[in-house]
């Protein structure tokens, strides 16, 4: 057990993703190598066009690395076919997007449960799952509400809540609060530290935002499809889950550069 | 995924696109409707040639003829009419012995035929009053078809036959009818060896022939206007009969038998006709042959059937053809909506992939949907063909009317059978998800991609 603690849940190493657009080959991801910790809740960071989503989207498993290793818990997601990574998806991952992404002509209820369906949930069963999150995240009263009855902020605390609702091992979210005032932005924020800290989720999200991403426990920083920084943010994260690794997170936060 | 679950989200697909969905399953309304109305009417017609077919005869009796009269022509004897009831599949067999006789009822006359058959053949005719002649009685005993009677004449002085203008001149189940038989060859070969200065005479002689009062037992079932195969006939009980005209002819047994090579009588019965009754349709056109093969001339109405139905099966392929030719149009229909739909639905999809939807459930939820649209509308179809068959069968109801019992077409000109009916809705269900089969494949190949994308 104690060496599961300690054993990343996703390992990066050399990963890198090539682009050709007619003769010309975009080095989208250039060699990353990076770890992920059971519980962290990781940004990843760096200006438009640095290559966070497309990283992401290999760590998810929408796009097929050109070369590199992906490992999440314990699988080698780049060598996994499509059929493989979607049933991969469907038991482990929870995905939250900018533009919310819900399901235009079901309700928010039927939204949330909509992972739940692709599992073969019965009906109840389904139900009692999505009221149970988005009463968690503070929605249950719109659970009878259409998407384009809601507010931003509304439709992604369903997006949410839909993305936990699989109970997932790892979470991802890319540009979450892209679509949202800074006002709402803060509180999606703070919702978000709460679920990694309560439900013990690991969270990658990708921002473009250095504000935003200093609510990470830990921020990777991207510059042209490499890494250019990891900074430790404060350190609370690391008290409430290792408390051994008091110091060295202090020593972290002071930030280290690869 | 659940089938259940699968089977609302394609429902809920389907709604979402409400106009689009219903014009979709507009044609495949009328692709189903007209294959069926087509074929409906294919199958119509054949079964009233049927009907027309088995009210010339039985379509399991085989007819065996041997009329011929040289040494190759091979004789039908009591013999071959008992090894034709051996043959696989013949349920009864039976001879028949002709006697031409003369009627007379009070003023009215007529010439009728009648027939010995045996008990299997009597067992076949329909009364419509009476009973069946028992076999072997001492009293010759006669059926009567229900348009015998009409053959009873009345001569005027002049010469002229007056049949009665449709008004029944004699009742065979009443009136006391006389009958007078042949002389017969032996008769004549004495006449013409004897004295042939009488000759000439011979017709002043027929008042001295003897005549029977025999009694008729039973009438054919049916009007003076409604034919069937028996309506015209008299029947008896051949071997009654044979016992009756052993009396007449004595040692010539018929009052015309073939002679052998030397010119004497043979004495045994020979038939110019004999029945064949098979078990079932199917197996008429074997045993056809079986007998044909043995040397006899046979033929029966399933065989004239089997040609026509060849010949409907035909026009059935063709009008069936032309309404396959709107189902397909409506096949492309299926497409071409389910493929707008993809590219409507590209992110969805893609939302689905990202949050684990298998794409086997993917395909499934296409090939739902446009299965769905092809059952809508087969049922629909199926309705709407109910519907015009009825208006058709109508309207050519009241047209026959008009030209009178021509062509009798009890069940009417268009006929949706039941498997029919079943069909065609599966059928269409079929063609539903064929044609959705490329765009299901499609949607299940789309990159999850599309959902990350902002625009
Ligand atoms: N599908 C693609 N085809 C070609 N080039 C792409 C594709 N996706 C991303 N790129 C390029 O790869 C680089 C990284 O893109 P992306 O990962 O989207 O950046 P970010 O999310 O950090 O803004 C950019 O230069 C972008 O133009
Ligand atoms: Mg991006």
């Amino acid at each position: 057990m104690s060496s599961d603690k300690t054993k990343p849940v996703i390992s990066v190493r050399d990963l890198k993703k090539i682009y050709k657009i007619g003769t010309n080959r975009i080095h989208a991801l250039d060699g990353i190598s990076f770890d992920v910790r059971r519980g962290e809740f990781l940004a990843i960071t760096g200006t438009s066009g640095s290559g966070k989503s497309t990283c992401l989207n290999m760590l998810a498993g929408l796009e097929q690395p050109s070369s590199g290793q992906i490992t999440i818990l314990g699988k080698r997601i780049d060598r996994m076919n499509e059929h493989e990574l979607v049933a991969f998806r469907r038991e482990h991952v929870g995905f939250i997007f900018q533009s919310y992404n819900l399901i235009a002509s079901m309700n928010a209820e039927e939204n949330v449960a909509m992972p739940l369906v692709f599992r073969g949930v019965p009906r109840e069963e389904r139900r009692a799952a999505a009221h149970k999150y988005m009463k968690l995240i503070g929605i249950l009263d719109q659970a009878g509400h259409m998407p384009a009855q809601m507010s931003g902020g509304q439709q992604q605390r369903v997006g949410i809540a839909r993305a936990l609702v699989i109970d997932p091992d790892i979470m991802f979210a890319d540009e979450p609060t892209g679509n949202l005032d800074s006002a709402t932005t803060s509180e999606v924020l703070d919702l978000l530290r709460r679920i990694v800290r309560e439900q013990g989720k690991t969270l990658i999200m990708v921002t473009h935002d250095a504000g935003i991403a200093s609510a990470a426990d830990r921020q990777i920083r991207f510059m042209d499809g490499r890494i250019t920084e990891i900074i430790e943010s404060r350190t609370e994260a690391a008290d409430d889950t290792e408390a051994t690794d008091d110091t060295e997170g202090c020593i972290g936060a002071a930030g280290e550069s690869v | 995924m659940r089938a259940s679950d699968l089977i609302i989200l394609a429902i809920r697909n389907l709604l979402r696109r409400k106009t689009r969905t219903v014009l979709t399953v507009l044609g495949v309304v009328i692709g189903t409707a007209s294959i069926v109305v087509m074929m409906s009417l294919g199958l119509g017609m054949s079964r009233s040639m049927v009907e027309l077919y088995q009210s010339f005869g039985s379509l399991t009796t085989i007819s065996v003829y041997s009329y011929g009269t040289d040494d190759n022509t091979k004789e039908i004897t009591d013999e071959t009419v008992r090894s034709f009831a051996r043959l696989p599949h013949v349920e009864a067999s039976s001879p028949l012995l002709q006697v031409d006789v003369e009627a007379r009822s009070g003023s009215a006359e007529g010439y009728i035929t009648l027939y010995g058959v045996s008990q299997e053949y009597l067992q076949q005719i329909e009364l419509g009053s009476g009973r069946l002649p028992a076999p072997d009685q001492a009293e010759l005993e006669l059926v009567y078809g229900n348009m015998a009677p009409r053959m009873f004449y009345k001569s005027s002085r002049s010469g002229e036959r007056n049949y009665g203008d449709g008004e029944i001149l004699v009742d065979p189940m009443k009136d006391t009818i006389f009958y007078v038989f042949p002389e017969g060859s032996a008769a004549q070969a004495r006449g013409g060896s004897g004295a042939s200065s009488q000759a000439s005479s011979a017709g002043s002689s027929a008042p001295s022939r003897k005549k029977y009062m025999l009694p008729a037992v039973g009438m054919v079932k049916g009007g003076p206007e409604d034919y069937n195969e028996f309506s015209w006939d008299v029947y008896c009980d051949i071997d009654t009969l044979k016992t009756f005209l052993k009396k007449i002819y004595k040692k010539n047994l018929v009052p015309y038998p073939r002679t052998n090579k030397k010119g004497k009588p043979v004495n045994y019965y020979v038939y110019n006709q004999a029945y064949i009754f098979v078990d079932k349709m199917e197996n008429v056109s074997l045993v056809q042959q079986q007998v044909s093969d043995m040397g006899y001339q046979a033929n029966s109405n399933m065989q004239w059937l089997e040609q026509s139905q060849q010949t409907m099966k035909m026009v059935e392929a063709v009008l069936g053809g032309i309404g396959a030719v709107s189902l397909l149009v409506a096949a492309i229909g299926i497409v071409n909506t389910m493929m707008m739909s993809i590219y409507e639905r590209t992110r969805e999809i893609g939302i689905m992939k990202v949050l684990g939807c298998d794409m086997n459930d993917i395909r499934n939820l296409f090939l739902t949907e446009s299965g769905a649209i092809g059952f809508l509308g087969g049922v629909t179809g199926l309705l709407a063909s109910c519907g015009v068959s009825a208006l058709i069968n109508r309207l050519a109801g009241s047209i026959e009317q008009g030209l009178g019992p021509v062509i009798s077409s009890g069940g009417g000109i268009s006929y949706i059978p039941p498997w029919l009916g079943a069909f065609s809705v599966l059928f269409a269900i079929g063609i539903g998800t064929v044609a959705g089969y490329i765009p299901a494949k499609r949607a299940m190949r789309l990159s999850p991609l599309a959902a990350i994308r902002n625009e």
